[in-house]
């Protein structure tokens, strides 16, 4: 999770010399992709705080404070660029969030509910900053009037909680040296009931960084580091100290065990609720208690305001945080992309290496230089394969972010179209290559746009057809095997397959005399040039647009399915693979020549003259396991040699979404880790085939795109 | 892997060549330009498709290597001779015999492709019979030709063995469908 981040709030733009405004170019660009990057996790964070508050739930404060960090990374960029509006306005969340996380707003006040609009406001203040002098004015006044309206709000009174840090027995020196924010989590914890216990621990100074991460790490397993502080204890030479206060979910003497260190030592300064007489060790009721259930009572330890230790600690000196913004990276992804070619490459010539060493082996001459060869070439083999792994997990994202930009493009749908519809995501955990992730944005807000625009009926007609007057899209992401299957599944008019069917013969897609089943039909809407609603509307619906999301995601090795019944919603089904990098692949032989099959779609593997071959119009099929798989031979279909009806030969059964198709190969060539190469010269795009791989001998052998030819089979109208 | 094979055409075409004679006309060729010379020179690589020569300018020309397998791509026009993989990179080549109207020739030890620095820093390759060599030629002895009257020819060179005709690239690598078939 951290990693795929790739941020780094701490980095700034260059100013241009003499200037302070960049208005165009370089500088100009990078500033608006960083704000946009920056905004974009505030807006994941907003999202899972909303969460947080309407569950009822404990609001994590490490994810306040990342939006405190966030709105004054933003407002450092603003002015930095000498963005007055954005800056004034970022320094004004600034100040919420900070209240905020230090408890002097409650999680439920409706300020919190305006941190919404306030990240949109700034979204927009950040996407004219490039554009025109007239809209930029525009979006200044909207932000001043959100200002206002915060100032507004702001100025409600709002309670404050209690404090109550005298049962705390900490060293007055101590508690001088927390920040505002770290009393208030000390507070928050002692309220709470949680035992509060300080862990002493010295370390070598060259390598502190690492032994205090381990700590912290271990603390944060079930608890929550209040503040890290340099102990001003003699450590000795080359040691320093470091005291961590630390709120715990553990019994101090558990938390101690697990922090089992020689040069460490625990104190608890105030032992918690649970633990309030020497009472034994309850296993069954202590650690995992939640923590939520005492947060309402300011009872049973002292709640008297103390008021006498107000730490003056003005600066943030946890070096856990200082930690975390180094800890990241932004990398840009062609980096990566680089990185992951050498890994790739390194899979191939491991290929041939193989070959060697079946060579060296197999002859008695070499066979103990084969041995020891095979040995180090099983270890390098390992080790590929983590790197490989590595950097294929560096490039994973969730889709959280591809959501939280859905429901962005929701609010301003509810506006323009003056229409509302309950947007609900699952699966936002799911992680996808970095590079798809992008690809798949566009297609993304497509579909939902159709859905909110096309498919959810008035709420007048809703009423008539007895649904609630609130139309819902959900979109759901999980992963199956290789693939991550997205679907956006609303509630509304669903498809009429009579009308599509009409249309489609209107323009001369199909003939009126096919003969075409409904799902046939459905697949109709991903045609060019075909749009279902008589009228054009502003947001979607001029007919472009479905064929291009089936063909961007065609481009990613994706394929998109529709389901739909009329009258009660249609189901869009996008199946992506988690990584166009590095696949594994199934190498195949047709009439001599080699093709790579992706394996993730491939099911299962048959020999043809197991099975009884039948044939219905002009196809060929097979029965597997009582059901009819439509064979293909890709010897025809390549128009390689003339396969006739040859009985041999194998069958690979691929899957894609809920397609089934059984391709005819003459022999099976056995698996291989393939990079997938774009083709480059004049020719470029090739239906059926997604590139091509070099297989470790230095010929190049086409990648079959299995989605092309499922897509391509399930709409096969052969004029015989 | 691109690191290795972008550099300019020079270094890549000494190294590609089969012998140094490509190397030693090139470094004559630029010796030969030292002398201070008052008209414009063009410096064309010379191919052989079907017993005829025909150029293609030198800048455009990243590599020559010699033949490897191609892979056939089904579905393309039959002037594609299909894919070849080069240094990590999935090139497409093009059969010039096919491209200009000739019928294709059996593989032998002389053919080469040819690659070429094609639009959006893409790379294609065109398969050729043989390699000749490099001219220099003073602008005035480089001919137009009409357009019409060739597939690929735009421009005639004129050399003490005879007229070269000068490969339109663009025409060569097109996607146009104007094949030999």
């Amino acid at each position: 999770m951290a990693a795929p981040r790739n941020r780094k709030p701490g980095r700034k733009p260059e100013a241009t010399p003499g200037g302070r405004r960049a208005a165009s170019g370089k500088d100009g660009r990078e500033f608006v992709a960083e704000a946009e990057e920056i905004l974009e996790l505030m807006c994941t964070d907003l999202c899972l705080l909303h969460e947080q508050r309407h569950g009822e739930r404990e609001i994590d404060p490490d994810l306040v404070h990342r939006l405190f960090r966030s709105a004054h990374t933003l407002k450092g960029l603003a002015g930095l660029f000498g963005l007055d509006a954005l800056r004034h306005l970022a320094h004004r969340l600034e100040d919420v969030l900070d209240a905020l996380r230090l408890g002097r707003i409650d999680g439920r006040s409706p300020v919190v509910g305006l941190l919404d609009e306030g990240v949109s406001t700034m979204l927009a203040l950040v996407s004219g900053f490039e554009g025109e002098d007239a809209t930029r004015d525009a979006v200044v006044a909207r932000a001043e009037n959100f200002l206002a309206e915060l100032e507004r709000a702001l100025a409600e009174p709002t309670g404050a909680s209690p404090d109550g840090l005298a049962a705390v027995a900490l060293d007055p020196s101590i508690v001088r040296a927390l920040t505002e924010y770290e009393e208030h989590r000390l507070r928050e914890n002692v309220g709470r009931g949680r035992p509060i216990v300080l862990v002493d621990a010295t370390f070598e100074l060259t390598s502190f960084e690492e032994g205090l991460a381990e700590i912290s790490g271990a603390v944060r397993e079930s608890g929550e580091i209040i503040s890290t502080l340099p102990s001003a204890a003699a450590a000795g030479d080359g040691k320093i100290c470091f005291s961590l206060l630390v709120a715990t979910d553990l019994e101090p003497s558990l938390l101690a065990r697990r922090l089992d260190r020689a040069n460490g030592s625990l104190s608890i300064v105030h032992p918690g609720r649970p633990a309030r007489a020497t009472r034994p060790a309850d296993p069954a009721q202590s650690p995992a208690e939640p923590a939520g259930a005492h947060a309402s009572a300011g009872g049973g330890f002292d709640a008297s305001s103390s008021g006498a230790a107000t730490g003056p600690g003005a600066e943030d000196r946890r070096i856990e945080s200082l930690r975390s913004i180094s800890g990241s990276v932004r990398v840009d992804i062609a980096k990566l992309d680089l990185l992951m070619n050498l890994v790739g490459e390194m899979a191939s010539q491991r290929t041939a290496l193989t070959g060697i060493v079946m060579q060296l082996s197999a002859d008695p001459r070499t066979a103990r230089i084969g041995t020891e060869l095979a040995k180090i070439h099983k270890l390098l083999d390992r080790r590929l394969k983590a790197l490989q792994a590595g950097v294929l997990d560096v490039r994973m994202v969730p889709l959280r972010q591809v959501f939280e930009k859905l429901s962005r493009v929701v609010r301003r749908l509810r506006i323009d179209l003056e229409k509302d519809a309950q947007l609900e995501f699952t699966g936002g955990d799911t992680e996808l290559d970095k590079l798809i992730v992008e690809q798949l944005v566009d297609p993304l807000v497509h579909v939902v746009r159709n859905a909110f625009d096309h498919a959810l009926e008035s709420p007048e007609a809703r009423a008539v057809a007895g649904k609630p007057s609130i139309g819902r899209i959900r979109v759901a992401a999980f992963q199956r095997g290789n693939h991550v299957v997205i679907e956006v599944e609303d509630d509304g008019r669903g498809m009429d397959v009579e009308s599509i069917h009409r249309k489609a013969i209107e323009r001369g897609i199909v003939s009126a005399d096919e003969a075409l089943s409904e799902r046939d039909v459905l697949g109709l809407v991903f045609e060019a040039g075909l749009s279902t609603r008589d009228e054009v509307s502003q947001t979607s619906g001029r007919g472009v647009g479905m064929d291009v999301v089936r063909s961007n995601l065609a481009a990613l090795g994706g394929l998109v399915e529709v389901h739909s019944r009329k009258g009660l919603g249609t189901t869009i089904t996008i199946t992506l693979p988690i990584t166009l990098a590095i696949i594994q692949a199934l190498i195949v032989r047709v009439a001599g020549e080699r093709y790579a099959i992706p394996l993730s779609s491939v099911k299962e593997t048959l020999r043809l003259e197991d099975h009884r071959v039948l044939r219905s119009e002009a196809r060929e099929l097979i029965s597997l396991r009582g059901t009819p798989l439509l064979l293909r031979r890709l010897a025809d279909e390549f128009e390689i040699a003339d396969a006739g009806a040859a009985e041999r030969g194998f069958v690979v059964v691929l899957g894609m979404g809920e397609q089934r198709l059984g391709l005819v190969v003459d022999a099976l060539d056995g698996q291989q880790d393939v990079v997938i190469k774009p083709i480059q010269g004049p020719v470029r795009q090739i239906r059926g085939i997604a590139g091509a791989t070099e297989l470790g001998d230095r010929i190049a052998t086409l990648v079959i795109d299995v989605s092309a030819l499922v897509a391509e089979s399930s709409r096969r109208r052969e004029a015989a | 892997m691109t690191s290795e094979s972008t550099s300019a055409s020079a270094p890549a075409l000494r190294g590609a060549v089969s012998g140094d004679w490509l190397a030693l006309s090139r470094s004559a060729a630029r010796s030969f330009h030292s002398v201070p010379t008052v008209e414009e020179r063009r410096e064309l690589l010379v191919v052989e498709a079907a017993g005829s020569p025909y150029a293609i300018a030198v800048e455009r020309v990243r590599e020559i290597v010699r033949l490897a397998a191609i892979t056939r791509i089904p579905r393309t026009p039959a002037w594609l001779a299909g894919v070849v993989a080069l240094r990590g990179e999935i090139v497409e080549v093009v059969d010039l015999r096919r491209r200009i109207g000739l019928p294709q020739a059996a593989v032998t030890r002389s053919s080469r492709i040819v690659v070429i620095h094609g639009d959006e820093a893409g790379i294609a390759g065109i398969l050729v019979d043989a390699v000749r060599g490099v001219l220099r030629i003073p602008e005035q002895d480089v001919l137009p030709t009409d357009g019409r009257d060739f597939r690929a020819v735009v421009e005639m060179v004129r050399t003490p063995d005879g007229f070269v005709g000068v490969l339109d690239l663009e025409r060569v690598l097109g996607a146009g469908d104007e094949d030999g078939r």
